[in-house]
């Protein structure tokens, strides 16, 4: 009971976050898609921890994954870390709007935050790093995104409750 | 009855936030920085994801890697009669090569000892297995179990039984990661065995092929004909195989690579002697 109260909500969602990063940088030829749909589920958790669960040591969670990324993705640092913090920055700007949405109009925005970051981390990976812009992968993201994005909800307002 | 925990929040004044704040975004800024003039922070900060949090990553992937296994080894057991059968008629195949290689082996040292030529202009520095894989999203690298304790160094060459894999860019003591050929970030000298085409060639992002860049005198190679390493970036070795060319197009040419991106096991680190 008493370890239950110490295992907060945001404890718990930081462990997805690790759990989903060490298994997207982990490549699984046989099973690609699963290196996708964590990679997906990091950008999820990591957004919901911004929208519910706002702290500045999230700049600092940022800037560890963003290195992290960057240095076993594209070798070099740029794409992930910007957007991690330029997505922060945006979300304490904008925090007075989003409160005042209803809760399916704040669902809305999650999915729609979610594709854009994935979007720009590509566009980003081909201007900084030259990395081809790729459509298809993309519309995997996409496609992931939409099977996944329902069943987290649950599972993370479970944890939160 | 146990005591309760009691986790004291630490409340930190506005003016620490907002210093952490800018001191993060002023530290990610000088970071990318960094990591484009290739400054001596950036490779510590690789090494130190090479061999602290790849381990880490890994330990925690474990299951899915169990899972992966699992799945590679129930396909291997159902195809194992169709293999079978053609394995054997591959044996019967390779035997009758064999008494002709062996008599061209035979043929061959006589002419080298008459032109007084070497063996190959290998040298082989270690050869190394595969720990694990970063090549499913954007970039295209592996990491292997020997670094610069086994004298593994920058931009040494990468092989396997089928040709050229890529070229190490990171070493830690035991650890080094390869940038593999299909990764855009890689430009290669290659040149045509049949025309001596020289040209340059990189990933073209798909993982599969392998894209001209530059073609000297815009001359474009033969379809079906095989790449080679040119030598004359002086990273790579001389006349390592790297492909056919699989593709030709007005103003450049696709290669499919030899090497089996999805297989890679075990991993020859080479330099030129």
């Amino acid at each position: 009971m008493e370890f239950s109260k110490f295992f907060n909500s945001t404890i718990k969602l930081n462990i997805i976050l690790i759990i989903s990063f060490s298994i997207s940088v982990n490549s699984f030829i046989l099973l690609p898609n699963i290196n996708n749909a964590f990679y997906v589920l990091f950008h999820l958790t990591f957004i919901y921890l911004i929208f519910y669960h706002y702290h500045y040591y999230l700049y600092l969670v940022a800037l560890v994954y963003g290195i992290l990324f960057d240095i076993l993705l594209l070798n070099n640092i740029g794409a992930h870390i910007i957007t991690f913090l330029f997505l922060l920055m945006l979300f304490v700007l904008l925090r007075k709007y989003l409160i005042r949405l209803s809760s399916y109009q704040i669902i809305f925005i999650y999915f729609i935050t979610l594709i854009i970051l994935l979007v720009i981390e590509q566009f980003l990976a081909n201007l900084i790093h030259n990395y081809k812009f790729n459509i298809s992968s993309i519309f995997n993201f996409i496609l992931i995104s939409l099977i996944i994005f329902i069943p987290t909800i649950f599972l993370f307002i479970k944890l939160d409750k | 009855m146990a005591p309760k925990f009691q986790i004291k929040v630490f409340q930190l004044s506005r003016f620490v936030k907002n210093f952490t704040i800018i001191s993060v975004v002023t530290l990610s800024f000088l970071l990318i920085f960094f990591s484009k003039t290739d400054y001596y922070l950036i490779s510590g900060i690789k090494n130190l994801s090479s061999s602290v949090i790849i381990p880490i990553t890994r330990f925690i992937s474990a299951p899915v890697n169990v899972f992966s296994n699992f799945i590679e080894e129930y396909n291997q057991f159902r195809s194992l009669k169709f293999e079978n059968k053609i394995l054997q008629e591959e044996i019967i195949r390779l035997k009758k090569w064999q008494t002709l290689a062996i008599q061209n082996s035979r043929e061959n040292n006589v002419l080298k000892k008459l032109l007084n030529a070497t063996d190959n202009n290998l040298t082989l520095v270690k050869t190394a297995s595969l720990i694990n894989r970063n090549d499913t999203i954007y970039s295209k690298l592996i990491n292997l179990n020997a670094g610069y304790e086994d004298k593994i160094e920058k931009n040494m060459s990468a092989i396997n039984e089928r040709g050229l894999l890529g070229k190490v860019i990171d070493t830690t003591s035991n650890n080094s990661r390869v940038i593999l050929l299909t990764d855009p970030n890689l430009s290669i000298s290659v040149k045509s065995i049949s025309d001596g085409i020289f040209s340059l060639i990189s990933g073209s992002g798909d993982g599969k092929y392998l894209v001209s860049s530059f073609t000297k005198d815009n001359k474009m190679p033969r379809l079906g004909d095989i790449v080679v390493t040119s030598g004359t970036a002086q990273i790579f070795p001389v006349d390592l195989l790297v492909g056919k060319v699989a593709k030709v197009e007005k103003n450049r040419f696709f290669v499919l690579p030899f090497v089996d991106f999805k297989n890679i096991d075990y991993v020859q680190i080479v330099t030129s002697k």
